[in-house]
């Protein structure tokens, strides 16, 4: 097929829309059709790369060479792939029946962001960009090893953007890798627009209350995750990437643990880890001690509860819900409110919220401290996607705390931990200690 | 692989469900505000056979504020009864909410359940009960537990009783005061070769507020024997949870008083012929605190000396004493146990004679480390 | 050996604390418990040795699967369900001993049905796990729990009112000449090795067991062992320990912790050793589950898609061990666990013999397998 008739076909798939295209020049012999859209293309380069030399070269020879020559020149195996080429951003060449693609793609959206969900003191403040190849660049950059692999494919069938699959050939794990390839061929979906979908999309788990793929927008997390031998998945135009396989420990971990001193990271993940174990439990300690079992805890200390509860109408369990409804209503709301007001919401919401219920006696004042702590060791948690899913894991104990008080809080705890381990991230198991012998000389197996 | 997913699915269904079922129709729940928790119970004996125990419970009223109301308030029931367990729960009738044991630390029986054996059924009904915890301290109350149990001291504040302080060192930290806790008596007053001892709580005589310093020995078949404060010291000093004594000595002339604030001593039990021996080593270690006389720090080793001859004589004195009447709160027939194999034991009878007649060695060695700050 | 070969063998002394080994040991306190522990010792010690070298011998396999290379149907069909059957009654005595000190001390307003109910069900969905997932569960909340033992073992030690020469004088009761039913209680708390019937699946590689782990375990057997037998004596003194049912819930309630949120140790120790129950039933049901599946070949049970075997045995779990909790009383439970002790004890002595014949008969496939 010659390549005229390829370009025709290319025009009539656009139906003479007049962002499209398409121009013939000639001169001394010399001949090219150029076919682009003009929105996509950087129009300086191509000028100083195409008109130019077109003008000022002297045989069609050279025009040719010259061509062959640019960094942005590549074969059009097929007019399919021309298709593409040309909606990529790609200036489409056909010389003497030939069809070339130079890629002058201008893009708009390369600047890196700044981080705005993963902020740190320490460290650099600098995220990932809406642009694929900057964000391509930016791993590269930092990543300097010659097996790091990078596979791209498109899924979507309206918009097909371009994506991503990186990873470090030698140290990458091989079953994950083939699971996360076996299920991106099934993914079945008509648009993809940011990289977190994945976390749905590769997951067949519909009812999976925790996150299977970690997201970051961190470049020192994704480089700190593929030297761990992980799979980044990135999606053109979408600032963050999707790390898999992960366990639950990573979702505990934040970039400036590495960056401080022994004992402060150590302190600050203790710290993180009380914080998660008093977010789950408190609660519900909470109700199995005021409704099931007063004499656990010291005598001054229920009778304090007892006296603060005075006049309180409702159970304790009612009185947890109630507070905790309105703590995560404000959770809400502040994320979803301009900064400038978001700040005052969260001062009337908790300051003159909690006052005013302990002085209408609809809580006790003990368990507005409760929720408020509850509140704050939440946000201890690093990662947003685990703190949603403790949350969830909050309201379940509750329930449980509220039928078999202490006791079930305690198997309620422990089932949450099965749970957990049960889980599987991609073949790896979501919850377990590593085994911290040297090389992978396990003693043991998986069975 | 995706029948699992589903199973896990259901099962997480399966769990869920009962759980919600349960708690719609969840008749357990009994919330803090419904409870009365007891802080102390009191037993009494009272002059009719029919109803020989009398009961009186201390119960804490709960203050909204601790700040705003300071002072301490409780309420009392009291119910004569046959048994303990029928009258507790008539009291339970009383109330409008619930009655909670869990929380009650202490238990002060009055002097004359002492006398005859009854003691050992109350201790049967605390120690069955999984509630009472097995923590709470024993005490005699004198005159009678009721009075003790109802009396406010001046400067007690809510929440926290004054007495409880008394017994947990945590305040007072009194060399006269014995702490007994329930199994600690139970083990006691069960085992063989160890005999309960028990503190006295009395209170002053304008009643402003508790005395404690006198303690109460009780053995199988002897009335309650009772040991006044100096007495009550030394059993303290040699059974070692005394941490400071202070001790006075009088001899040659000198008269002072010596902290000794390291006390160690050790017992020992010897059986040849049916004949007991008994060894006391005591080590102690202080400063003088206060002297009639103008002292010497040259002759430390002498005034340790005499601070020596003086424990000695304290100490066997009140030993003989002991063994004179047959009491062994310090455990010397369970140190005999404990060094001879079974089958060369003597019955406990057999002990109980040759403990009376045993021969008793006490040696002292104490270490005055300083006159204080002056000579 | 592998860390988890350890938290096999530990859970299973450290679960028994509350179970009904105290309780017997202590009432043969003076018909020669204190020798029939050192007994116990040793041969629970041979036990655990003859065990690991065996299942060391073969790495990654189960006993079904060695027993079916070895032997005929008529033989391990019968001796696998018997196993399995004294498995799950081992998971049912620490369920039912644990949902007895439950309604004792920590809720006893629910009713022991519901109480029971909820360990089971939170129970028995983790004995379908993964071999590897169900050690993964074990290390973790052993590692959680672990120093509140130790705390609450220091306590135990430094306690003032801990009298040693309770614990002299009882120990002196070692010329007695031992009980049987002591010697066997106290070897049951070495049986956690024979988990490894199918836990051994997940030791893949031979695992190093020489001298030195020799060493640990004996250190290992003789503090729990001591612990378990002298600190209630320590406490409540060498006669009337045996009047209590829970030895343990009243030493530990003879602990206090002064200046902590909670001031009773027994709640600490209750709650703590729900874990420790939780997770000696979730070991010995998944035995008796993995065990069960192979007998009855569960996993081909299918009904639509849905495995009607694992369904069934769900239930039959469920309801005979609530049948049991319910129907039987604290004295019965004692009898029995001292009959099922003693079953237990013989029987897996007696399987040493089954191991030198399995053994011969393996290196006799393997000579063949290497000539042809």
């Amino acid at each position: 097929m010659s390549s005229k008739v390829n370009l025709s076909w290319i025009a009539s798939q656009f139906e003479d829309k007049n962002d499209l295209i398409q121009k013939k020049l000639e001169l001394d012999h010399k001949q090219i059709t150029v076919l682009f859209i003009k929105s996509l293309i950087d129009q300086e380069l191509y000028q100083k790369y195409i008109i130019n030399p077109f003008f000022e070269l002297p045989t069609q020879e050279q025009f040719n060479l010259y061509l062959f020559a640019l960094p942005q020149f590549q074969e059009v195996p097929s007019k399919e792939k021309a298709l593409y080429f040309v909606m990529e951003g790609n200036v489409l060449i056909e010389i003497q029946d030939n069809l070339y693609s130079l890629d002058f793609k201008l893009s708009k959206n390369s600047d890196v962001n700044s981080t705005s969900v993963e902020t740190t003191i320490h460290g650099s403040e600098l995220a990932l960009s809406d642009n694929l190849m900057t964000n391509i660049n930016v791993i590269r950059s930092s990543y300097h090893q010659p097996s790091l692999m990078i596979e791209y494919f498109e899924k979507g069938e309206v918009n097909k953007p371009k994506m991503a699959l990186i990873y470090d050939d030698k140290k990458v794990k091989r079953k994950a890798l083939e699971s996360i390839r076996e299920k991106l061929e099934k993914i079945d979906m008509q648009v993809i627009t940011e990289a977190p979908q994945f976390n749905t999309l590769l997951n067949d788990q519909r009812y999976s209350l925790f996150p299977k793929m970690l997201l970051t927008e961190r470049p020192d997390r994704i480089v700190y995750n593929l030297a761990g031998g992980k799979v980044i998945l990135l999606v053109d135009g979408s600032p963050q990437s999707m790390i898999a396989p992960v366990v639950f420990f990573d979702f505990m971990t934040t970039m400036e643990d590495n960056y401080h001193t022994l004992a402060i990271s150590y302190y600050l993940k203790l710290l993180r880890y009380i914080g998660i174990f008093v977010c789950i439990l408190l609660p519900g300690i909470y109700i199995g001690a005021v409704s099931f079992s007063p004499e656990v805890f010291r005598t001054e200390l229920m009778l304090t509860i007892a006296g603060s509860r005075m006049g309180v109408p409702f159970t304790s369990f009612v009185e947890v819900l109630f507070m905790l409804f309105f703590m995560e209503l404000l959770l809400e709301a502040s994320i979803r409110l301009p900064k400038a007001i978001s700040a005052t919401a969260a001062t009337v919401g908790g300051l003159i919220l909690g006052t005013a219920v302990t002085e209408a006696a609809l809580a006790s004042n003990i368990m507005v401290i409760i929720v408020s702590a509850v509140a704050i060791s939440t946000f201890v948690i690093p990662v947003n996607e685990m703190a949603f899913a403790i949350r969830i894991v909050r309201l379940i104990l509750i329930v449980i705390a509220s039928i078999f008080g202490l006791a079930g809080l305690t198997l309620g705890f422990l089932c949450f931990i099965m749970y957990l381990v049960n889980l599987t991230s991609f073949g790896e198991p979501y919850l377990r200690f590593y085994n911290y012998r040297k090389g992978n000389q396990d003693s043991e197996g998986q069975a | 692989m995706l029948i699992k997913k589903r199973m896990k699915v259901k099962l997480f269904i399966l769990i869920t469900i009962p759980f919600l079922v349960v708690l719609t129709g969840c008749g357990e729940f009994k919330d803090i505000d419904k409870m009365v928790f007891v802080s102390m119970i009191g037993i009494d004996e009272t002059d009719d056979p029919e109803k020989p125990y009398k009961i009186i419970l201390k119960l804490y009223v709960p203050t909204s504020s601790f700040r705003q109301n300071p002072t301490p308030e409780y309420t009392y029931l009291s119910k004569n009864g046959k048994t303990l367990a029928e009258t507790i729960s008539i009291l339970e009738s009383h109330l409008d909410k619930e009655l909670d044991f869990g929380h009650s630390k202490l238990i002060v029986v009055g002097e004359k359940i002492l006398q005859n054996d009854n003691y050992k059924e109350i201790l049967d009904f605390l120690i069955r009960r999984p509630d009472i915890q097995m923590i709470s301290y024993f005490a005699v109350g004198r005159p009678n537990a009721e009075e003790i149990i109802k009396f406010l001291p001046a400067g007690e504040t809510a929440l926290q009783p004054t007495i409880f302080n008394y017994f947990d060192n945590n305040g007072a930290e009194s060399s006269y005061i014995i702490s007994t806790f329930l199994f600690d008596f139970r083990r006691r007053l069960k085992e063989e070769g160890i005999d309960p001892i028990l503190p006295i709580v009395e209170m002053n005589e304008p009643k402003t507020h508790f005395i404690i310093n006198k303690s109460i020995v009780l053995a199988d078949n002897r009335p309650p024997y009772e040991l006044d404060t100096d007495k009550t010291l030394l059993f303290k000093t040699l059974s070692m949870n005394a941490k400071t004594i202070f001790f006075a000595v009088k001899r040659e002339r000198e008269y002072f008083v010596s902290r000794i604030d390291s006390i160690k001593s050790k017992y020992n039990v010897n059986v040849e012929n049916n004949k007991a021996s008994i060894k006391i080593e005591m080590k102690l270690a202080g400063v003088i605190t206060e002297s009639k006389n103008t002292l010497s720090s040259k002759e430390l080793s002498r005034y340790s000396k005499m601070l020596d001859e003086e424990m000695k004589e304290k100490v066997s004195e009140f030993i003989h004493e002991m063994k004179r009447e047959g009491y062994d709160p310090f455990g010397f027939g369970l140190k005999y146990y404990a060094h001879t194999l079974p089958k060369n034991r003597m019955t406990h009878e057999e002990w109980l004679e040759a403990y009376k007649n045993a021969d008793v060695e006490v040696v002292v060695k104490s270490n005055l480390k300083s006159t204080g700050s002056i000579q | 050996m592998s860390r988890f070969y350890y938290y096999l063998v530990m859970i299973n002394m450290i679960a028994n604390i509350i179970s009904a080994v105290p309780t017997i040991l202590l009432r043969y306190r003076n018909d020669g418990a204190v020798l029939s522990l050192i007994v116990g010792i040793i041969l629970g010690l041979v036990i655990v040795i003859v065990y690991t070298k065996f299942f060391n011998a073969f790495p990654g396999k189960t006993f079904p699967e060695l027993l079916v290379q070895t032997t005929s149907k008529w033989f391990y069909y019968p001796l696998l369900f018997f196993m399995a059957v004294m498995w799950f009654i081992a998971g049912i005595s620490t369920l039912i001993t644990y949902s007895f000190l439950l309604i004792r001390y920590l809720t006893p307003d629910i009713p022991i049905m519901l109480i029971g109910l909820t360990l089971i069900l939170s129970i028995i969905f983790g004995c379908f796990m993964k071999t590897d997932r169900v050690l993964y569960t074990i290390e973790i909340v052993f590692v959680i729990n672990f120093p509140i033992i130790i705390f609450i073992i220091i306590k135990a030690y430094t306690s003032k009112n801990l009298n040693w020469d309770f614990i002299r004088e009882a120990m002196l009761h070692v010329v007695q000449a031992p009980n049987i039913h002591a010697v066997s209680s106290s070897i049951f708390l070495f049986l956690g090795v024979v988990n490894l019937v199918i836990f051994n699946r997940f030791f893949t590689q031979k695992q190093n067991f020489g001298l030195k782990q020799i060493i640990v375990l004996v250190f290992i057997a003789i503090a729990t062992t001591f612990t378990t037998y002298f600190i209630p004596i320590g406490f409540h003194g060498s006669e009337t320990v045996g009047e209590l049912i829970y030895p343990w819930i009243a030493t530990s309630d003879s602990m206090r912790m002064r200046y902590f949120v909670i001031e009773r140790l027994v709640y600490v120790f209750l709650l703590l050793y729900l874990s420790m129950a939780f997770l000696s039933i979730l070991i010995h049901w998944h035995v008796a589950v993995e065990l069960f599946k192979y007998i009855f070949k569960l996993e081909k049970m299918k009904f639509k898609g849905i495995n009607i075997g694992y369904i069934i045995l769900i239930v039959f779990f469920t309801v005979s061990s609530l049948y049991i909790i319910v129907s039987l009383t604290e004295y019965q439970l004692f009898q029995y666990s001292k009959y099922f002790f003693n079953i237990a004890v013989v029987n897996f002595f007696a399987m040493i013999f089954l191991f030198i014949y399995i053994i011969r008969r393996m290196k006799g496939a393997n000579k063949k397998a290497n000539e042809s």
